[in-house]
């Protein structure tokens, strides 16, 4: 049963989210697949240039994905959206696989080929959804996943044939699970814009996101301008997914289940479930990245195996006693 | 004096085929009107044209000194509030934050609900006699309660004119009485419009009627002019006798044998 928490106790639940963060990055940096001692970690070369910008990574993922999964899902109105459902995931696979088997090498604006190529490719599948679940000016949540869905089988039956005829399929097929082992300056670099003004357009609109839990009708009776705050939020979803899915692969699990774990537990109101869901996330992405890279090491795991494989079983159990403490 | 001046009004779903045609009425503050008529009459498409959810097709809709498409939405949503006849509860939201969301309208972009938005959803939570209930999950309620944490939310917004679609239509005969008594005593300061299906009902609490069939007014006025034999059989083909409750005074059908 969700607890209504009081402001304090809001306090509370943030301040220690993020100190459990920060303990978790710490550990993090301590961890690795070479054993260095805290003293010596300092001056080396193996906290600044591999292991500080992957944990920053991981964490810079985490918020992209699970803010992007609670704008999806609260202006869709549909527990199963996630940042993937508009077919960025689907995309971004396409793009990434065609630079992959050409063997592109070219650098735009800092950014690499595969990731640049993934990016523009998830972009592009979102406006292609979008634009064609548009009717008559309108666009009906239904219309768009519908869209999503079928655009998403498109793009993967693209997919399929490129794995085929070029024969790069591991290459491919570790990109499509998802990684952090390319994490690099760069790559933070690029991401955090994103993840800095998705989560505050995520923030301020959470008004619009709470009165959009009465429907959409009674939000537009409460001065809401639905079409508006449903384009702007799409916008902010898919860049910051598109974001994470270029640097980063298809990680899956984080968009999905932080929003609705994170709502079990607080409830749905967005102006503490946004920044609660953002913590959560990163932390989540931040513990997962450390268990896939240390638990084989020096073999890694990739990261949505773990999430999945931890996580899962453990939303069920929250799930399951929820429905219990119902009855 | 007049907070809602409806003229000439034509809309629907359909401009071929408008549900209502050509509806003229005004309300004055501290009035409390009831909609009545046959299924189809028009009662809700009435209601969602003066809360904007539909356009019109011609006429004329002026709230307070405004026309209606002079008002942005935010403006518009401060004026008049809306109860649709199936709220659902927000899986969990407890009553107060849920009454708290009829803020919406006042909320800036970069603040949330400051102290006066924080006393209107307390006056509203008084209002309907929800105090012992504000902590409680909207999912925890009965029908009649959470009937009432809906009017408590629209009544947070601080409307002129507070609509209901079928506020009574799902309740039990306690609560239907119960929520006429709480909305009688809310028209002071601002008025009151909503749809019924229950003439004796409509006729016991609201201050005047307005009798619908096809989209066209076929009676208004106090409910002892409107709930007439002949006007009853003009609306719905039904036989009835009409007498007045010695105690209200208030007109009431009976279905002849």
């Amino acid at each position: 049963m969700v607890r209504k928490l009081n402001k304090n106790e809001e306090k509370i639940a943030i301040a220690s989210l993020s100190a459990f963060l920060l303990i978790a990055v710490i550990l993090s940096l301590l961890l690795g697949s070479v054993f260095i001692s805290p003293g010596e970690l300092l001056g080396s070369e193996i906290l600044w240039q591999i292991r500080l910008p992957r944990v920053l990574l991981a964490a810079l993922i985490g918020l992209l994905l699970s803010i992007s999964g609670v704008m999806l899902q609260g202006i869709l109105r549909n527990p199963l959206a996630d940042p993937y459902i508009l077919g960025i995931s689907a995309g971004g696979a396409v793009g990434a696989a065609i630079s992959i088997a050409l063997g592109a090498q070219f650098v735009i604006f800092g950014i690499s080929s595969v990731p640049a190529t993934a990016f523009i490719f998830s972009l592009i599948a979102v406006f292609v959804v979008y634009k064609l679940s548009q009717v008559g000016g309108r666009t009906a949540p239904e219309t768009l996943i519908l869209a999503g869905v079928a655009f998403s089988a498109f793009a993967s039956a693209i997919l399929s044939f490129i794995i085929i005829v070029s024969g790069s399929l591991q290459a491919i097929y570790f990109w499509l699970l998802g990684s952090l082992s390319a994490a690099s300056w760069g790559n933070v670099l690029t991401v955090i814009p994103y993840a800095l003004v998705g989560a505050g357009v995520a923030y301020f609109f959470s008004k619009e996101l709470n009165a959009l839990l009465l429907g959409e009708e009674m939000a537009i009776t409460l001065g809401v301008n639905v079409e508006n705050t449903r384009l702007i939020l799409l916008g902010a979803a898919s860049l910051m997914a598109a974001a994470a899915v270029s640097v980063s692969g298809l990680i899956g699990f984080v968009g999905l289940i932080i929003p609705h774990w994170i709502r079990l537990v607080i409830g749905p109101n967005h102006r503490l479930l946004i920044p609660v869901a953002a913590l959560s996330g990163m932390l989540l992405m931040v513990v997962a990245d450390t268990i896939s890279r240390t638990i084989l090491s020096p073999m890694e795991i990739p990261i949505g195996i773990i999430m999945a494989l931890v996580g899962a079983p453990f939303f069920l159990y929250l799930l399951r006693r929820r429905r219990l403490e119902g009855k | 004096m007049s907070i809602l001046k409806i003229e000439n009004l034509v809309c629907g779903y359909n401009p071929k085929k408008p549900v209502l045609k050509d509806l003229s009425f005004s309300v004055d503050e501290g009035q409390f009107v009831g909609i009545v008529g046959p299924n189809g009459s028009g009662k809700t498409t009435l209601l969602r044209a003066i809360i904007g959810l539909l356009s019109r097709d011609a006429g004329s809709i002026v709230i307070g000194h405004h026309r209606i498409e002079n008002l942005d939405r935010r403006e518009l949503a401060r004026r008049v509030a809306f109860v649709p006849q199936l709220m659902e509860p927000v899986d969990g939201f407890t009553v107060e934050e849920l009454v708290l969301l009829g803020r919406t309208p006042y909320f800036n972009r970069f603040s949330f609900e400051n102290e006066d938005d924080h006393d209107a959803a307390a006056w509203a939570i008084e209002e309907l006699k929800l105090g012992d209930l504000k902590d409680r999950p909207t999912t925890d309620l009965s029908g009649g309660e959470f009937q009432r944490v809906a009017i408590a939310r629209a009544l947070a917004q601080e409307p002129r004119i507070l609509l209901l679609d079928e506020p009574t239509s799902h309740l039990d005969i306690r609560f239907q009485v119960n929520i006429c008594k709480l909305l009688r005593k809310l028209r002071s300061h601002r008025s009151i419009i909503a749809t019924f299906h229950d003439l004796n009902l409509a006729s016991r609490f609201c201050s005047k009627l307005i009798l619908l069939k096809n989209g066209e007014m076929i009676a208004s006025g106090k409910p002892d002019e409107v709930v007439t034999p002949q006007n009853i059989w003009k609306a719905y083909r039904i036989k009835v006798s009409v007498r007045n409750n010695p105690r209200t005074k208030k007109a009431k059908y009976v279905l002849l044998p």
